[in-house]
Protein backbone atom coordinates (compact mmCIF):
# COMPACT_ATOMS: atom_id res chain seq x y z
CA UNK A 1 0.00 0.00 0.00
CA UNK A 2 1.40 3.34 -0.97
CA UNK A 3 0.21 6.84 0.59
CA UNK A 4 -0.01 9.42 -1.66
CA UNK A 5 2.07 12.23 -0.57
CA UNK A 6 1.34 14.86 -3.14
CA UNK A 7 -1.15 16.65 -0.71
CA UNK A 8 1.63 16.49 1.91
CA UNK A 9 4.06 18.00 -0.54
CA UNK A 10 2.02 20.36 -1.26
CA UNK A 11 1.21 21.45 2.51
CA UNK A 12 5.33 21.72 2.78
CA UNK A 13 5.75 23.94 -0.24
CA UNK A 14 3.67 26.34 1.10
CA UNK A 15 5.12 26.40 4.67
CA UNK A 16 8.17 26.77 2.73
CA UNK A 17 6.78 29.41 0.39
CA UNK A 18 5.46 31.32 3.40
CA UNK A 19 9.25 30.94 5.18
CA UNK A 20 10.91 32.03 2.05
CA UNK A 21 8.62 35.01 1.24
CA UNK A 22 8.70 36.28 5.42
CA UNK A 23 12.65 35.14 5.25
CA UNK A 24 14.26 38.76 6.94
CA UNK A 25 17.29 38.33 8.21
CA UNK A 26 18.57 40.80 10.69
CA UNK A 27 21.46 43.08 9.99
CA UNK A 28 24.13 42.58 12.43
CA UNK A 29 24.12 45.19 14.53
CA UNK A 30 26.92 46.55 16.88
CA UNK A 31 26.92 48.73 20.10
CA UNK A 32 28.53 51.28 22.54
CA UNK A 33 27.94 49.97 25.96
CA UNK A 34 27.86 53.17 28.30
CA UNK A 35 27.09 53.70 32.20
CA UNK A 36 24.86 57.05 32.13
CA UNK A 37 23.72 58.73 35.11
CA UNK A 38 21.98 61.42 35.36
CA UNK A 39 23.00 65.14 34.42
CA UNK A 40 25.23 66.44 37.26
CA UNK A 41 26.95 69.28 38.11
CA UNK A 42 30.24 69.47 35.94
CA UNK A 43 33.62 68.57 37.71
CA UNK A 44 31.98 67.72 41.34
CA UNK A 45 34.64 67.82 43.69
CA UNK A 46 35.56 64.17 44.89
CA UNK A 47 34.50 63.98 48.73
CA UNK A 48 37.92 62.37 49.64
CA UNK A 49 39.97 65.62 48.37
CA UNK A 50 39.92 68.52 50.25
CA UNK A 51 40.53 70.82 46.97
CA UNK A 52 40.86 74.49 48.44
CA UNK A 53 41.39 73.97 52.17
CA UNK A 54 44.36 71.43 51.23
CA UNK A 55 47.76 73.12 51.14
CA UNK A 56 49.29 70.19 49.49
CA UNK A 57 47.60 70.43 46.76
CA UNK A 58 49.16 72.43 44.06
CA UNK A 59 47.36 71.00 41.45
CA UNK A 60 44.60 72.92 40.17
CA UNK A 61 43.08 70.41 38.70
CA UNK A 62 43.03 67.49 41.94
CA UNK A 63 39.47 66.87 42.78
CA UNK A 64 38.11 67.59 39.43
CA UNK A 65 36.69 64.13 37.85
CA UNK A 66 34.74 65.31 34.75
CA UNK A 67 36.60 66.10 31.45
CA UNK A 68 34.18 67.89 29.12
CA UNK A 69 34.20 68.47 25.52
CA UNK A 70 31.86 70.56 23.56
CA UNK A 71 30.55 70.28 20.21
CA UNK A 72 28.80 72.92 18.34
CA UNK A 73 26.85 71.77 15.18
CA UNK A 74 26.89 73.43 12.22
CA UNK A 75 23.68 73.93 9.95
CA UNK A 76 23.92 70.77 8.51
CA UNK A 77 24.02 68.61 11.85
CA UNK A 78 27.09 67.42 11.83
CA UNK A 79 29.99 68.53 13.94
CA UNK A 80 30.96 72.75 13.67
CA UNK A 81 33.62 72.83 16.49
CA UNK A 82 34.60 70.88 19.26
CA UNK A 83 36.67 71.87 22.40
CA UNK A 84 38.21 69.78 25.27
CA UNK A 85 37.77 72.41 27.65
CA UNK A 86 38.85 75.51 26.49
CA UNK A 87 41.15 73.62 24.12
CA UNK A 88 39.56 73.66 20.50
CA UNK A 89 40.50 70.64 18.58
CA UNK A 90 39.39 70.70 14.29
CA UNK A 91 38.76 66.42 13.36
CA UNK A 92 37.53 63.28 15.44
CA UNK A 93 41.18 62.03 14.69
CA UNK A 94 42.31 65.45 16.71
CA UNK A 95 39.82 64.46 19.92
CA UNK A 96 41.67 61.45 19.43
CA UNK A 97 45.04 62.36 20.31
CA UNK A 98 44.58 64.65 22.89
CA UNK A 99 41.99 62.53 24.91
CA UNK A 100 44.64 59.76 24.99
CA UNK A 101 47.08 62.43 26.11
CA UNK A 102 45.12 63.87 28.79
CA UNK A 103 43.52 60.30 29.46
CA UNK A 104 47.18 58.33 29.65
CA UNK A 105 48.64 60.81 31.87
CA UNK A 106 48.71 58.60 34.88
CA UNK A 107 48.42 61.43 36.85
CA UNK A 108 44.77 62.09 35.29
CA UNK A 109 42.04 62.95 37.94
CA UNK A 110 39.58 62.49 35.02
CA UNK A 111 36.96 58.81 35.48
CA UNK A 112 34.47 60.26 33.35
CA UNK A 113 33.63 62.64 30.54
CA UNK A 114 30.75 65.12 29.90
CA UNK A 115 29.97 66.03 26.45
CA UNK A 116 27.79 69.10 25.91
CA UNK A 117 26.23 68.72 22.63
CA UNK A 118 24.40 71.30 20.80
CA UNK A 119 20.36 70.73 20.73
CA UNK A 120 20.80 70.74 16.41
CA UNK A 121 23.84 67.95 16.20
CA UNK A 122 22.60 64.71 14.48
CA UNK A 123 22.97 61.18 16.23
CA UNK A 124 25.88 59.85 13.42
CA UNK A 125 28.16 62.57 14.71
CA UNK A 126 27.18 62.04 18.15
CA UNK A 127 28.17 58.89 17.98
CA UNK A 128 31.46 59.50 16.43
CA UNK A 129 32.26 61.63 19.03
CA UNK A 130 31.04 58.96 21.48
CA UNK A 131 32.91 55.98 19.49
CA UNK A 132 36.20 57.96 20.23
CA UNK A 133 35.63 58.97 24.00
CA UNK A 134 34.97 55.14 24.62
CA UNK A 135 38.11 53.42 22.81
CA UNK A 136 40.11 55.99 25.59
CA UNK A 137 41.30 54.05 28.50
CA UNK A 138 41.86 55.16 31.87
CA UNK A 139 45.13 55.52 33.50
CA UNK A 140 43.73 52.60 35.54
CA UNK A 141 44.08 50.83 32.67
CA UNK A 142 40.18 50.08 32.26
CA UNK A 143 37.99 51.56 29.32
CA UNK A 144 36.09 54.74 29.69
CA UNK A 145 32.06 53.83 30.29
CA UNK A 146 31.18 57.10 31.85
CA UNK A 147 29.88 59.33 29.72
CA UNK A 148 27.06 62.18 30.55
CA UNK A 149 25.21 64.09 27.77
CA UNK A 150 24.39 67.94 28.73
CA UNK A 151 22.46 70.03 26.29
CA UNK A 152 23.57 73.48 25.05
CA UNK A 153 21.49 75.88 25.41
CA UNK A 154 20.44 77.10 21.58
CA UNK A 155 21.68 80.71 22.12
CA UNK A 156 25.28 78.80 22.25
CA UNK A 157 24.50 77.20 19.30
CA UNK A 158 23.99 78.48 15.40
CA UNK B 1 4.05 -8.77 -24.53
CA UNK B 2 3.09 -5.48 -25.15
CA UNK B 3 0.21 -5.47 -22.83
CA UNK B 4 2.70 -6.51 -19.92
CA UNK B 5 4.74 -3.69 -20.32
CA UNK B 6 1.93 -1.33 -20.56
CA UNK B 7 0.81 -2.59 -16.87
CA UNK B 8 4.45 -2.42 -15.34
CA UNK B 9 4.86 1.09 -16.50
CA UNK B 10 4.37 3.10 -13.35
CA UNK B 11 3.76 7.02 -14.31
CA UNK B 12 3.85 7.99 -10.37
CA UNK B 13 7.03 10.06 -9.46
CA UNK B 14 8.92 9.00 -6.40
CA UNK B 15 8.20 12.08 -4.07
CA UNK B 16 9.72 10.81 -1.14
CA UNK B 17 13.04 12.29 -1.88
CA UNK B 18 11.54 15.55 -2.99
CA UNK B 19 9.32 15.71 0.11
CA UNK B 20 12.69 14.95 2.48
CA UNK B 21 14.03 17.93 1.09
CA UNK B 22 11.32 20.11 1.20
CA UNK B 23 10.69 19.15 4.65
CA UNK B 24 14.52 19.68 5.39
CA UNK B 25 13.87 23.41 3.98
CA UNK B 26 11.28 24.05 6.27
CA UNK B 27 13.22 22.77 8.86
CA UNK B 28 16.07 25.56 8.68
CA UNK B 29 13.08 28.37 8.20
CA UNK B 30 11.76 27.38 11.28
CA UNK B 31 15.18 27.60 12.76
CA UNK B 32 16.77 30.64 11.48
CA UNK B 33 13.51 32.88 12.33
CA UNK B 34 14.09 35.11 14.55
CA UNK B 35 10.92 36.86 16.17
CA UNK B 36 13.18 39.10 18.34
CA UNK B 37 13.69 41.14 15.12
CA UNK B 38 9.60 41.89 15.54
CA UNK B 39 10.94 44.58 18.03
CA UNK B 40 13.35 46.09 15.86
CA UNK B 41 12.49 48.95 13.24
CA UNK B 42 14.04 48.23 10.57
CA UNK B 43 13.24 51.43 8.41
CA UNK B 44 15.50 53.08 10.91
CA UNK B 45 19.19 54.14 9.55
CA UNK B 46 21.65 53.57 12.62
CA UNK B 47 25.09 55.33 12.21
CA UNK B 48 28.00 53.69 11.08
CA UNK B 49 30.83 53.56 13.51
CA UNK B 50 33.58 51.10 12.94
CA UNK B 51 34.62 50.13 16.88
CA UNK B 52 30.67 48.94 17.15
CA UNK B 53 30.52 45.40 18.50
CA UNK B 54 28.08 43.23 18.14
CA UNK B 55 25.92 42.63 21.07
CA UNK B 56 26.99 40.36 23.79
CA UNK B 57 24.46 40.32 26.79
CA UNK B 58 26.64 37.81 28.68
CA UNK B 59 23.63 36.31 30.38
CA UNK B 60 21.56 39.35 30.90
CA UNK B 61 18.26 39.30 29.04
CA UNK B 62 16.73 42.55 30.40
CA UNK B 63 16.88 44.52 27.61
CA UNK B 64 14.21 47.32 27.20
CA UNK B 65 14.61 48.33 23.25
CA UNK B 66 13.52 51.85 22.28
CA UNK B 67 13.38 52.49 18.43
CA UNK B 68 13.44 56.43 17.76
CA UNK B 69 12.74 57.84 14.40
CA UNK B 70 14.64 61.30 13.35
CA UNK B 71 11.24 63.19 14.27
CA UNK B 72 12.12 62.06 17.87
CA UNK B 73 8.95 59.56 17.55
CA UNK B 74 9.35 56.13 19.83
CA UNK B 75 7.84 52.65 18.14
CA UNK B 76 7.54 49.74 19.51
CA UNK B 77 6.36 46.52 17.35
CA UNK B 78 6.03 49.46 14.63
CA UNK B 79 3.69 51.11 16.53
CA UNK B 80 4.09 55.30 17.78
CA UNK B 81 4.18 55.03 21.58
CA UNK B 82 4.52 57.91 23.51
CA UNK B 83 7.84 58.22 25.49
CA UNK B 84 7.61 59.43 29.22
CA UNK B 85 4.31 56.61 30.21
CA UNK B 86 5.91 53.79 27.65
CA UNK B 87 9.18 54.04 29.51
CA UNK B 88 7.51 55.05 32.86
CA UNK B 89 5.47 51.57 32.32
CA UNK B 90 8.74 49.89 31.41
CA UNK B 91 10.37 50.90 34.72
CA UNK B 92 7.54 50.09 37.19
CA UNK B 93 8.13 46.48 35.58
CA UNK B 94 11.94 46.75 35.72
CA UNK B 95 11.51 47.42 39.70
CA UNK B 96 8.99 44.72 39.88
CA UNK B 97 11.12 42.23 38.32
CA UNK B 98 14.47 43.24 40.21
CA UNK B 99 12.55 43.56 43.84
CA UNK B 100 12.42 39.62 43.29
CA UNK B 101 16.16 39.59 43.71
CA UNK B 102 16.55 43.05 45.78
CA UNK B 103 13.41 43.64 47.62
CA UNK B 104 14.59 46.90 49.22
CA UNK B 105 14.98 48.41 45.69
CA UNK B 106 12.63 52.00 45.58
CA UNK B 107 10.72 53.53 42.88
CA UNK B 108 13.81 56.20 41.37
CA UNK B 109 16.99 53.29 42.24
CA UNK B 110 19.19 52.41 39.91
CA UNK B 111 17.73 49.09 37.65
CA UNK B 112 19.42 46.72 36.01
CA UNK B 113 17.70 47.23 33.09
CA UNK B 114 19.65 48.02 29.94
CA UNK B 115 18.40 50.44 27.60
CA UNK B 116 19.37 49.85 24.15
CA UNK B 117 18.58 52.84 22.01
CA UNK B 118 18.14 52.58 18.39
CA UNK B 119 17.97 55.59 16.79
CA UNK B 120 18.17 56.89 13.64
CA UNK B 121 21.54 58.93 12.38
CA UNK B 122 19.76 62.04 11.35
CA UNK B 123 17.83 62.08 14.98
CA UNK B 124 18.63 65.81 16.39
CA UNK B 125 20.21 65.57 20.01
CA UNK B 126 18.09 67.51 21.50
CA UNK B 127 14.99 64.43 20.91
CA UNK B 128 17.27 62.12 21.85
CA UNK B 129 18.00 63.61 24.87
CA UNK B 130 14.79 63.89 25.70
CA UNK B 131 14.59 60.04 25.87
CA UNK B 132 17.83 59.76 28.08
CA UNK B 133 16.51 62.37 30.25
CA UNK B 134 13.21 60.40 30.65
CA UNK B 135 15.17 56.76 31.13
CA UNK B 136 17.36 58.54 33.67
CA UNK B 137 14.55 60.14 35.87
CA UNK B 138 13.24 56.51 35.97
CA UNK B 139 15.71 54.77 37.10
CA UNK B 140 17.51 53.23 34.21
CA UNK B 141 21.50 53.44 34.28
CA UNK B 142 22.68 51.07 31.82
CA UNK B 143 22.68 51.95 28.13
CA UNK B 144 23.41 50.70 24.94
CA UNK B 145 23.50 52.58 21.48
CA UNK B 146 23.42 50.75 18.55
CA UNK B 147 25.12 51.49 15.43
CA UNK B 148 26.50 49.31 12.09
CA UNK B 149 29.95 48.76 11.73
CA UNK B 150 29.38 48.48 7.99
CA UNK B 151 27.43 50.26 5.45
CA UNK B 152 24.59 48.09 4.67
CA UNK B 153 24.28 47.55 0.63
CA UNK B 154 22.55 49.90 -1.20
CA UNK B 155 22.69 52.96 1.30
CA UNK B 156 24.66 56.20 0.84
Amino acid sequence: MELNLAAMLDMAFQLLTFFILTFRPAPVEGQIALRMPPAQPISPVQSTVQAGNNPANNDPLQGLNSLVISIVPNAAGGIGSMAIGEGAVATLGGLNDRLKSVLGDQASPFDQVVIQVGSGLRYDALMGVVDVCTRQKLPSGQKLTKLSFVELPDAQTP
Amino acid sequence: MSGSLYHEASAQPNLTPMLDMVFQLVTFFMLVINFKSAQLDMNLKLPVIGSARPVDTKGQQDLLILNINNQGQLTVYNAPRDIDSYIAGEAQSSLLAARLKNPSLQPGDELPTTVVIRADRATPFHLLNRVIRSCQEHGFRHFSLKAMNQQAAGET
